[in-house]
Formats: C-alpha cells, structure tokens, sequence
C-alpha cells in the first residue's frame, strides 16, 4: 500500500509539473495531431475495405512514435535538473519510482488517444465501431498503453541512469513493444470488423499486460542501480 | 581439457556434419508430401531449437549478472546472445525457403515467423546495446536477454494460441524412426559447433575483461 501511495506522490509531482508548463502535453498532443494529418494524407483515399486495415496501423503505431517521445522527455526532465539521483536516495521504493513514471506516461498516452481515435473517426468512416462501442474501444485503448508504457518505462530509466543515448530508446523499445502492439492491431481490426474473437484478443492484451508489468516491477531495481556485487563493483 | 574443449568440439563437429548431410540426402526417405523441400526441415529444426536454447541461457546468465554482478554470467550471457543472433539468421533464412516450396510464399506472416522475427530483433538490440551503450547499459542489455528469454515459450505456444500455417509441435514427435535417425546428427553436429563458438567468445570476453581491469589496476597504481 505505501508503494502505491508513494507512487502516486511522484506523479502527482510530475503531473503538478506538467501542469506548469503543459510542455508534454501540448508537444505529445501536438505530435498526435501531426501524425494523424500525415496518415490522413496518406490513407484517405482508401476504400472502407482496405481502411479497415490500415485505421489499426495507423493508431498503434502513432502510439509508438507519440510513446518514445513522451518516455524520452519524462526522464531527460530527471536527467537534465540531475534529480534522478536525488530520486534514488530519497527514502521511496524502487517500484513507487517505476510506478509513479509509468502512470504518467499513461495518462500522456491516453491523452494522445483522446486525439487520435476521435481524429480516426473524423478522417475514416470505418472507424465507425469505436463511437459505436466505446467501452470496448476504451479498454482496447487503456490495455493496449499499458503494454507499452510498462516495457517503455522500464527502459527509458535504464537508459536515463547510464547516460545512454536517445536513440538507443527506439532499438529496445520497438522490437520488445511490438508483440503487444501487434495483439493491439489485431483487436482493433476485430472490433472494427465486429469479429467474435475480439473478447480473447483483449484476454491475450491483458496477458502480456501482466507479463510484462511484473517482469518490468522485478528488474527495475537492478536495471537502475544494480544490486549486491554489481551495486558495489560500479 | 577445458582449454582444448572448443578445439575437440569443432573436430567433433566437422566429422559429424558431412556425416549428417550424407544422411539427410542419401539415407532418409525422402516425404511424401513435400517432397525434396523437406529435408530443409533437419537444419530449420535444430537451428530453432538451439536459437531457444541459447536465448534461455543468455537470460539465465543475465538474471545471474543483474543479481549477483557475475562478470563470467555477463560474458556468458553476450556470448550466448550472439550464438542466438547467428542461429536466428539460419532459421530466419532457412524457414522461409522451406515455406517458399510448401506454402508458395516465403514469408506469410504466421504467428511462428513473426515471432521468431521478432525474437531476433531483441537479440539483435542487445548487442546493439552492449556494444554502443553508455558505461552502466549493461544492466539494461541484461534486462533485454530477460525479456528476449521470456520471449522463448511464446514463439514455442505460438502455433498453438493463433491460428498459423507453420506445422504444429507434434510433427516432430511422430516423425518416423528413420528421420529421428538423421535429425539427431545435425542437431548434435550443429549444438557442438554453437558451444564450441560459445566457449570461444566466451574466453576471449574474460580475456577482455582481465584486460580492463589489469588496465585500471596499472592506471591506479601510476596515479599513486
């Protein structure tokens, strides 16, 4: 529980933070409003069949493009007032600081969606189904960003505490976050499609969901400071 | 012994793999359904098993690393990541191939295939890592061969959670005996030759390390 609550204390912090200069909010928004022009562009002029697939590419992958952004500029913040020390000595649990990130990762990246899947819905008609079944298309969303925001933030740290560069973030991140973003897609063409099987997709979203986030809570501490000899020999 | 061990390895290797090969195109009924394209299936099939053998040892190795700061489960854990970017590369092109003379198309998307694919890509990142990542990245690679070795039994139960046209995991168990007689050479051939350059990169990283350290040592005793 005290894991929770300090989690919730950081992005609090963090959350106040952006509020003061909206500089996530409005590049990210502003990013998502850009990708979604070019795929416009690009895509419009499709027929409803072939819409049907390309509207699953097209918001999974703004996902991935807006998510490396976000998880990017949420540690340079750490990085560049040097605070992620003072982060790591601060008497709070390791998972809280793993947590505390991911959350407002999250909530940057369902406040891209809310652009996004309305923005789909303007530009193609057969994005029809996400108005039409909100539910479904909210946890299809949320699901979805978890994946995504679990793996990422787990490695943005990293990558942060080694003085790693940017680039590096895009090399792990696509190759670890595309089995979700690809169960992603394939629920977002059942729910457009109306497809049965769009229930068991989410089952299997969840699923990696779960793999990923106890897999990304367990390696946190070591990823960020190591732990016993590997603590002490750096 | 243990010095000579790659060297007896590799020999034993390159006896048993011109052995197998006689085997597989001379001595093995060829299948009656795919004809000739089958006996693509004795090296695809080793390969893969040894692209998921080495990737759990890589992640092994790394949780040891992350855990006890090991630099030989470190080495070992590089090692056995590059021996999986080597085998991936021959499942990667051998599979396709094989799918070109059964399916009529090389790469279809399946469930097998993407994965695989996609398992390559992480080991492929992990070197990436390894080799351009800041000092401290080699914690994060660790944690990469972690999520690569998690990724194993999903590429395994691939075939059986999605629909795929990749035949399923039982073909290999009901093969005749006269097939099981001629995969079992290539898989022993090419599982020597993979700890064989296992071993080998395996020395030459401990040397690495000694190396450095034998450095720092020499810089901290001239700086006194």
């Amino acid at each position: 529980m005290t894991s929770l609550r300090q989690a919730w204390l950081l992005a609090r912090n963090d959350l106040r933070q952006e509020l003061r200069d909206l500089e996530l909010v409005l590049t990210a928004g502003f990013f998502s409003l850009v990708v979604l022009v070019m795929f416009g562009l690009s895509f419009s002029a499709l027929g409803r069949e072939a819409q049907v697939l390309a509207i699953p590419g097209v918001l999974w992958l703004a996902v991935a493009f807006i998510g490396a952004l976000t998880l990017t500029r949420i540690f340079d913040r750490e990085r560049e007032a040097d605070t992620l020390r003072a982060l790591l000595v601060a008497p709070v649990e390791r998972q809280a600081i793993y947590l505390g990130k991911a959350l407002v990762t999250l909530m940057v990246l369902l406040g891209c969606m809310a652009v996004l899947v309305p923005g789909l819905l303007l530009l193609f008609p057969a994005a029809a189904p996400m108005a039409t079944r909100p539910g479904a298309t909210a946890c299809l969303v949320v699901l979805g960003c978890i994946a995504y925001t679990s793996v990422g933030t787990l490695f943005a740290a990293g990558l942060a505490s080694s003085g790693g560069k940017n680039v590096l973030l895009s090399v792990i991140l696509y190759p670890l976050t595309t089995p979700a973003l690809l169960v992603a897609v394939v629920a977002t063409r059942a729910l457009l499609e109306g497809h049965p099987a769009f229930p068991a997709y989410l089952k299997q979203l969840a699923a990696i969901d779960a793999v990923t986030m106890v897999l990304s809570i367990w390696l946190f501490e070591s990823v960020l400071v190591g732990t016993g000899a590997s603590a002490r020999r750096r | 012994m243990a010095r000579r061990l790659p060297t007896v390895f590799l020999v034993a290797a390159a006896f048993i793999f011109p052995y197998c090969v006689q085997r597989i195109f001379l001595h093995t009924p060829i299948e009656r359904e795919m004809g000739t394209a089958q006996k693509i299936f004795y090296f695809h099939v080793p390969l893969a098993w040894l692209m998921m053998a080495f990737a759990i040892v890589a992640g092994i190795a790394a949780g040891i690393q992350l855990r006890r700061g090991s630099l030989r489960a470190e080495a070992t854990a590089l090692a056995a990541a590059e021996i999986v970017l080597l085998t991936g590369i021959g499942v990667l092109v051998t599979g396709p191939i094989w799918g070109h003379a059964t399916w009529g198309h090389a790469w279809t998307w399946d469930a097998r295939q993407v994965t695989t694919g996609l398992h390559w890509l992480i080991f492929a990142a992990y070197l990436l890592v390894r080799r351009y990542g800041a000092a401290g990245s080699d914690r994060l690679a660790a944690a990469l061969a972690i999520f690569g070795a998690v990724n194993v039994p999903i590429i395994y139960y691939a075939v059986k959670i999605w629909k795929t046209t990749h035949p399923s995991n039982e073909v290999v168990g009901s093969l005749p005996a006269e097939m099981w007689a001629s995969l079992w050479p290539a898989l022993i051939a090419l599982a020597l030759l993979s700890i064989a350059l296992l071993l080998v990169r395996l020395r030459q990283e401990l040397t690495d390390i000694a190396l450095d350290e034998a450095w720092i040592r020499l810089n901290e005793r001239g700086e006194a």
